[in-house]
This record gives structure tokens, sequence and C-alpha cells, in this order.
């Protein structure tokens, strides 16, 4: 059953199957917060997220900053663990956070690349790190260089390329590192409008060609109408899933799509929750 | 890359001439100044003395220097790994670095004996510190955004290590080195003072008891240019092999 965090009260658009009741979720999250601090310091990161991701499904996440993104993120990748009471179930299995360190593919904001290792050695790390030899691994990334359009470029340093690439360079690192559901946390942010569109298409083709079930992070509602199967809205803290909607537009997505009357429709539903989110937090900043 | 380093022959021979001309001119008695060319000459005459006293003290030096980098590493990185181990061990070391380095090379040739090993051990014992302190900080300052990257990966506390932790403390680490190979440099021909027969620091006494002014010269003059080729090295492996800096 896809369940996306319905909250009691509100009129929320039910998500519509996107799987067949036959197979399982790749992940299902429920009750799963994080607070951080003690006392009077205590800070509600994340509250009672209810999540569920389909195998080959590209759901978006999008909402003001410190919505609590980045520590979903980090909580499905292993590096934190989420409060007591929360249930994470990755493949079927009921998992503590930290069970799932190396069994999520997970890309960070900053492409944090190694500068002491040349771009096809950046790649293959997290193969190495699986226990595979340098050979086998080289072997698996050589025909994944034109594809990120790094042909040529495997034996630079990351200080020699440009952020694109550097970006393309940590995407080929999660992509080589396969993992049934892989996170990308705003891996266009640092780009210019153009050659984010770019990267946009070229993610989705990568996506489709490759089947992977991927969680995607941005603040850019445009993209993640664009990009998703389904655009997840977030609360400002404590972060808590205010909206989920399904994008039926049609696959393959060209550019133009973003300016037909669907997607408008669906932008205009994800900007209404968010300014609604934004306006609480401002409010809550500034004690109004 | 030749070329490069016209500039300085240039900037030395010049040195060289004004130290004649200057000694010349004024008329400097040997005995409180030879000339350049007196000590060039001395150089030459008592080549095979010098080289072996060079072949010793280098040895001692590079050996010295070699088993103090390993055990500042050692240090360093267990320091690195463990706060408390810090905290019990770390005032020691700072102690240990308080007590000038000549109060302990007696101590050292009674344990060590008379041989190469005493001037090992204290040139490994200068060498050991600033590498044990900067290869702590450098592992220390590791990005903890690329640590929790390798996690993600499956990487366990031996693969941060050697893949993250290693390489980002180097450049830190070598800039220690190359402090390090200076003291072990000075170690060693301290340490030939606490009773030996071979060796740069004991070409230094024999000079200074003949008051052998032109000899004497020599030897600091070797002992100079034996100082800035281990730095040359150390700036070359450090070109070659680890040129890059940290990215936070």
């Amino acid at each position: 059953m896809m369940a996306g965090g319905a909250m009691p009260g509100r009129t929320i658009p039910q998500p519509v199957e996107a799987v067949p009741e036959t197979a399982p979720p790749i992940v299902e999250l429920a009750n799963v917060s994080k607070t951080f601090g003690q006392g009077r310091q205590e800070v509600s990161a994340l509250e009672h997220i209810r999540l569920a991701i389909g195998r080959g499904e590209f759901v978006t996440v999008v909402g003001p900053s410190g919505c609590g993104k980045s520590t979903l993120f980090n909580i499905l990748a292993g590096l934190t663990e989420a409060d007591p009471g929360a249930s994470i179930r990755y493949g079927g299995q009921p998992r503590a956070a930290k069970e799932l360190l190396g069994k999520v593919a997970f890309m960070p904001q900053r492409d944090l690349l190694l500068p002491w290792r040349r771009v096809v050695d950046n790649a293959i790390l997290p193969l190495q790190v699986e226990g595979m030899s340098r050979a086998e691994a080289l072997k698996r990334a050589a025909p994944m260089f034109p594809e990120f359009g790094l042909a040529g470029f495997e034996k630079h340093y990351p200080h020699q390329l440009s952020g694109g690439m550097r970006q393309r360079v940590a995407l080929m690192r999660t992509f080589l590192f396969e993992r049934d559901l892989t996170l990308l946390d705003e891996p266009f942010g640092a780009l210019d409008a153009l050659t984010r569109s770019l990267m946009q298409r070229w993610l989705l083709e990568v996506w489709q060609r490759h089947q992977r079930t991927i969680l995607f992070i941005t603040h850019d509602v445009d993209e993640a109408i664009f990009l998703g199967d389904r655009v997840v809205v977030m609360t400002a803290r404590p972060g808590r899933i205010k909206l989920v909607l399904d994008v039926k537009l049609p696959r393959p997505r060209d550019a133009e799509i973003v300016t037909s009357p669907e997607f408008i429709q669906i932008k205009r539903q994800v900007l209404a929750a968010i300014e609604e989110e934004s306006l609480k937090s401002f409010q809550q900043a500034t004690g109004g | 890359m030749r070329s490069t380093f016209v500039p300085q022959i240039a900037a030395l021979l010049g040195l060289l001439f004004l130290w004649e001309a200057v000694v010349l001119a004024f008329n400097v008695p040997a005995h409180v100044m030879p000339t350049a060319s007196a000590v060039l000459q001395d150089i030459g005459t008592g080549a095979a003395l010098i080289g072996r006293g060079v072949a010793r003290t280098l040895l001692e030096t590079l050996l010295g220097f070699a088993i103090g980098a390993m055990v500042g590493f050692a240090f360093g990185a267990a320091f690195a790994w463990s706060r408390a181990l810090e905290r019990v061990l770390f005032p020691l070391f700072i102690l240990s670095q308080a007590i000038p380095v000549i109060a302990f090379g007696a101590l050292v040739v009674m344990w060590l004996g008379n041989g190469i090993w005493s001037k090992v051990a204290i040139a490994a014992y200068l060498t050991a510190f600033p590498v044990t302190v900067n290869t702590c900080r450098g592992m220390r300052s590791v990005d903890p955004q690329r640590v929790a990257l390798l996690r993600s990966f499956g990487a366990g506390d031996w693969r941060v290590f050697w893949s993250l932790q290693v390489p980002f403390a180097l450049p830190s680490i070598m800039a220690a080195l190359k402090l390090g190979i200076s003291l072990g440099l000075i170690g060693a021909i301290v340490g030939e003072w606490f009773g030996d027969t071979v060796g740069l620091g004991i070409l230094l006494l024999q000079a200074m008891y003949m008051e052998n002014m032109p000899r004497l010269w020599a030897v600091i003059l070797v002992c100079g240019v034996i100082g800035i080729a281990l730095y040359a090295l150390m700036e070359a492996i450090e070109r070659r092999w680890v040129w890059w800096r940290p990215e936070l």
C-alpha cells in the first residue's frame, strides 16, 4: 500500500497505487521522528513521517529550509538513528537506521570528491569499499563515462573540472553503487539554470535506463514536478509530510512540459502548500 | 626546471665572492674569519675525511628521521583516534619536548652506547614530536561529511582511516616532515658530541679544539648543503605525491 503521511483534519489527495500490491515497497517509513538536543534546547526536526516508495519510483521532496529533509536522508542512509518507536522497513525487513549503511546509494548536496583521487578513482570508490578489485571496478565504470559526459576526463583530478562536471562525477559514483534505493540531496542546487535543466533531462534518461528507485530532495518546485512520479511537500520545523501529489505527466518529459496546464495545475497546489508553510516558519522565526 | 635554480646559484656565488672580498679588503685575520677560497680549499684537501663524516651523519639523520616519522605517525593517529589517549599521553609529550634534548644526550649514550644508535635515537626523538602533532591535527580536521559518505558506502573504521583520514592529513604531515628532517640533522650532529669518532659533529669538535678555522667553516658549509638538500628532497616528494590541499 502506498502511504503518504496523511495528516488528520486536512484534505489531502491520497496517493494512488503506483505499484501493484504484489510488489512490496522498497522502503516503508512509519512514525519516523527525530529530535535533537535535550531539555529546553530540544529541537524536533522530523515528526511522524510516513512514506513508502515503490520499486522504480522517482519521488521528489520539497519544503522550506530547515524542514528536516536532510535529516530524513541521513536516517535513510543509515547515518542517523531515528527516535525510538520509528518503523523503517527496507526490502520488506524491519531495520535500524544503522543497518542501512552500505545498502542505500546516497549522494549529499556537495560532491565531496576526494581531491587526491582522479575522476575514475573517485567514481569507483564505493565499489572498492565493497571489496571489488580496482581492475574489476574500472571495467565496470568504463562504459559509464560517455553516458555521464565524462569521456576523456577519466584521468583528470577534481580541481580540474567545472562544478557541473564534478556533480556528474558524484552522480556517476552514486549510480555505480548499485542499490535498491538512491538518495539525491539537491544534486543540482549549485548549478546555473541552463546546466540544471540539461542535467534534469539527462538524469531522467539515466534513471529510466538503469531502472533505479530515486528519492530526490530539492528546493525547486519546477524541478520536483518535472522529475517526480510523486511530489512530497514537507512542513517547516518540525518536518512533517504536508502533501503528497501524484504527477501523472507522461514520460519521457521534455522541457516544454513545464508550461502545460497540467504542470501548472500541480505547481499551483504545491506552491500553495509551500507558501502556507513558509509563512508559518517566517512567523516562528520572527516570533509573530 | 633547471633554469629556475639559476638565480639561487648566482646569489650563492655572489655571497662567496662578497665573503672573499670583505675578508681580503678588511684584512681580517684567518683565526677570526678565513677567506672563502681557503674554506673551499680545505673542503678539497679534507674531502676523504669530510666525505666519511657526511656519509655517517647522513645515515644517522635518515635512520632517525624514518624512525621518528613512523613513531610520530603512529602516536598522532592514536591520539586522533582516542581523545582519552591524547589527554593521558599528550602532556607527557609536551613535557618531554620542554626538556632540551641535550639534557637527555648523556642518558641516551649510556643506554644505547657510543655507536650509531644513540644518534639515531636523538634524531628520531626530535623528528617524532612535530609529526605527532601534525598527524593528529590533520586527522582530526577530516571533513565529517566525507566520513559520512564513506560510511554510507559501508566503509568500516579501517577503510575510513586509510582512504580518507591518512590522505586528508598528508599535507599537514608533510609540513611536519620538512621540519622533522631539519631537526633530525641537528639531532644527529648534537648526538655525535656525546662521543664518537666519525661524523660531521665530530669534525666540528675537532676543528674547534684545534682552532682550525677553515675546517670549521668547511664543515659548517657542508652541514648547510646537506640541510638544504634534505629539505629540497622533501619538497620534491611533496610536489610529486602530496600536491593537494584538503577541500572543506
